[in-house]
């Protein structure tokens, strides 16, 4: 380890802090400032019955919505450095035992998405870059243009449309974890996998072009062409290996995003993800839960940013710490 | 590495000296295909916008009974919805719903992000810092998350859609702006402006804001491609724009994706819709980043 690092490492990692400190206040004022909250929506969800007003302060007293708000959010916060987010508001059950299930679901489709988008961005975007300013390259860049421009949810739902179709068939509506089994558990994943993945490949497809042509301007690619180096060899050994890095960081800072990020993709094919439940706590104004959601996404995003600042400065050498 | 004359001076240039606006439009269309195709669709998409009451051979929202979810024919060319509306009317009102609430939001997050992005950079310190930091506490929100976050507070309806959109994209604006304005405040004009006495909102406003046009032009047509699928997403959410105004998520939701195998035009014509106009806006937007941006100028 370079001298220095550690002291970066260190400085980075404490800047989270005050960061989630934000999000943490933000996400639970944006809540507060809402009328309403999940007292009310429940009774209003039983039909608009009635209740007497001292029966839902009861509630409220019983859900802690009665403090003032700096006691509610120093009892959040107290509870979160011991790792401990609480019950549901709604449900009344451990808000860990409510992600759990549909964490595993949504990191396997984020995961999933991604190596989609990695496996179409890299070959395309140096398909692309070779082949700069030809028809291949402009059918590249139209494809992954069009990948941008295209909702996934409604590529979904052409997907969906053509399997009823043409194969009279649907991917299975109920999650099935890897474990119990896999086929069934990949017929359904693949699809909105595909689907979302080829819209993040977009931006990982070009950016891996641009890439590749100020690489392969480099003096080092010219001295490997004029040594008589086979293109191919030049490509995958010297070019490559430089033009790689911003595009794999590109993917894996969407990757938190894919995490908690898929609301509407997760609608479409009906999976009950964590963007699913992220739309579900908000409608039923539960705080709790939606605090750790939000929390969850964020700290996730703030790793993972951090993780490839510090693979940054271990590649790369020209970079100095801070 | 030759430097390619595809820049603005040259289009601007070649407007003055050869004469006319024709010799623009067609050097473009020569020099930029691709931009020259997204510039056409977005024209299109303006003029169905502005011309809708002339154009759309129905009343959006008037409803059919007798012809409920009637395939593509003669009266109705692309079919009608579960309530028997024609989906053509409703997709050329749908273009005056997208961009009201693209261009909306863009200006809106443009506006703000750059002033703040401006303001960041000149004054620099603990100001910067501050900003730089509440950015942060922006950025580790997913978009959409967030863009929902604040409906949640403001309700539904487009208005409200619009500042929803309009939040996550001031401070990726703000980022990038501050950015290009760091170099500027290093400008000697800037410390002349100073020196003789300015203040600081008359050195933010007329010295520094027009020297990050380019950026903060390039970045407010990248976000109208992305404020218009994040409308369409919100809307099929159903918390974007709300029923009966034509918005093309909206057609996309409920029925759509119910009746998708017997009725698909339901669901495949406005997705085209908001697919074309994304792709119109980011074509666009990469011939222009390509033309404005000079380090990219030979790529």
């Amino acid at each position: 380890m370079r001298a220095g690092m550690t002291g970066y490492i260190l400085k980075r990692l404490l800047l989270i802090i005050p960061t989630l400190f934000g999000v943490a206040v933000l996400i639970f004022l944006l809540l507060r400032v809402v009328p309403g909250d999940v007292v009310e929506a429940r009774y209003m969800g039983q039909g608009g019955q009635f209740q007497s007003q001292e029966q839902m302060q009861l509630e409220r007293k019983k859900l802690g919505l009665d403090q003032p708000m700096w006691k509610q959010f120093t009892t959040w916060m107290a509870g979160i450095a011991r790792l401990d987010f609480g019950l549901s508001m709604w449900t009344g059950s451990p808000i860990t035992e409510e992600i759990k299930l549909r964490f595993a679901l949504s990191l396997q489709l984020a995961i999933m998405a991604s190596t989609v988008a990695t496996l179409l961005a890299i070959p395309l975007g140096i398909l692309a870059a070779i082949k700069q300013d030809t028809w291949v390259d402009y059918a590249v860049r139209v494809f992954s243009i069009a990948g941008l421009a295209m909702p996934s949810f409604w590529l979904g739902i052409l997907m969906i449309l053509c399997m009823l179709i043409i194969f009279k068939w649907l991917p299975p509506m109920v999650f099935t974890p890897f474990w119990v089994n896999p086929w069934e558990n990949l017929a359904q994943l693949f699809w909105p996998a595909l689907a979302v993945g080829y819209r993040y490949s977009a931006v990982g497809t070009r950016m891996m072009r641009s890439a590749m042509l100020e690489v392969l301007r480099e003096d080092y690619i010219r001295t490997a062409r004029a040594k008589g180096l086979w293109m191919k060899l030049i490509l995958s050994r010297h070019a490559m290996k430089n033009a790689i890095l911003p595009v794999l960081t590109i993917i894996s800072l969407e990757f938190a995003f894919l995490l908690g990020g898929l609301v509407v993709t997760e609608q479409v094919f009906n999976l009950n993800g964590l963007g699913m439940l992220f739309v579900e706590a908000i409608a039923r104004r539960d705080y709790t839960l939606t605090q750790a959601l939000v929390m969850l996404v964020a700290t996730t995003f703030l790793i993972v940013n951090f993780a490839v600042d510090i693979a940054y400065a271990w590649l790369d050498p020209r970079i100095r710490y801070r | 590495m030759a430097v390619t004359p595809q820049t603005v001076e040259d289009l601007a240039h070649a407007g003055r000296s050869r004469g006319g606006w024709w010799s623009v439009v067609a050097d473009f269309i020569r020099r930029r295909p691709l931009g020259a195709i997204g510039a056409a669709i977005i024209l299109v998409m303006v003029f169905l916008a502005a011309t809708a009451e002339l154009i759309a051979p129905y009343d959006p929202l008037a409803t059919d009974y007798a012809a409920m979810l009637a395939a593509p024919n003669k009266t109705h060319w692309l079919g009608t919805d579960a309530y028997g509306r024609d989906v053509l009317s409703r997709m050329v009102y749908g273009s005056r719903t997208a961009l009201m609430v693209g261009l909306g939001a863009s200006l809106l997050g443009a506006v703000f992000g750059s002033m703040i992005g401006v303001a960041s950079a000149y004054f620099g310190g603990r100001v910067d810092l501050v900003v730089q930091r509440v950015m942060d506490v922006f950025f580790a929100f997913p978009v959409i998350i967030l863009a929902l976050a604040v409906v949640a507070v403001l309700g539904t309806g487009a208005g409200n859609v619009i500042l929803a959109i309009a939040t996550p994209m001031i401070p990726r604006c703000a980022r990038v702006v501050r950015a290009s304005a760091l170099s500027v405040r290093e400008m000697p004009y800037v410390d002349a402006a100073r020196a003789a006495g300015f203040v600081h909102s008359r050195i933010i406003l007329r010295h520094m804001l027009p020297n990050v046009m380019a950026p903060i032009l390039i970045m407010a047509t990248a976000f109208l491609g992305e404020a218009i699928l994040l409308e369409a997403s919100l809307s099929f959410l159903g918390l974007g724009v709300t029923e009966p105004t034509a918005a093309w998520g909206l057609m996309l939701r409920g029925a759509a994706v119910e009746f998708a195998e017997s009725a698909p035009w339901m669901a495949v014509f406005p997705g085209l819709a908001i697919s074309l106009a994304v792709f119109g806006f980011n074509l666009f937007g990469d011939s222009l980043r390509d033309a404005l941006d000079p380090r990219l100028r030979t790529q």
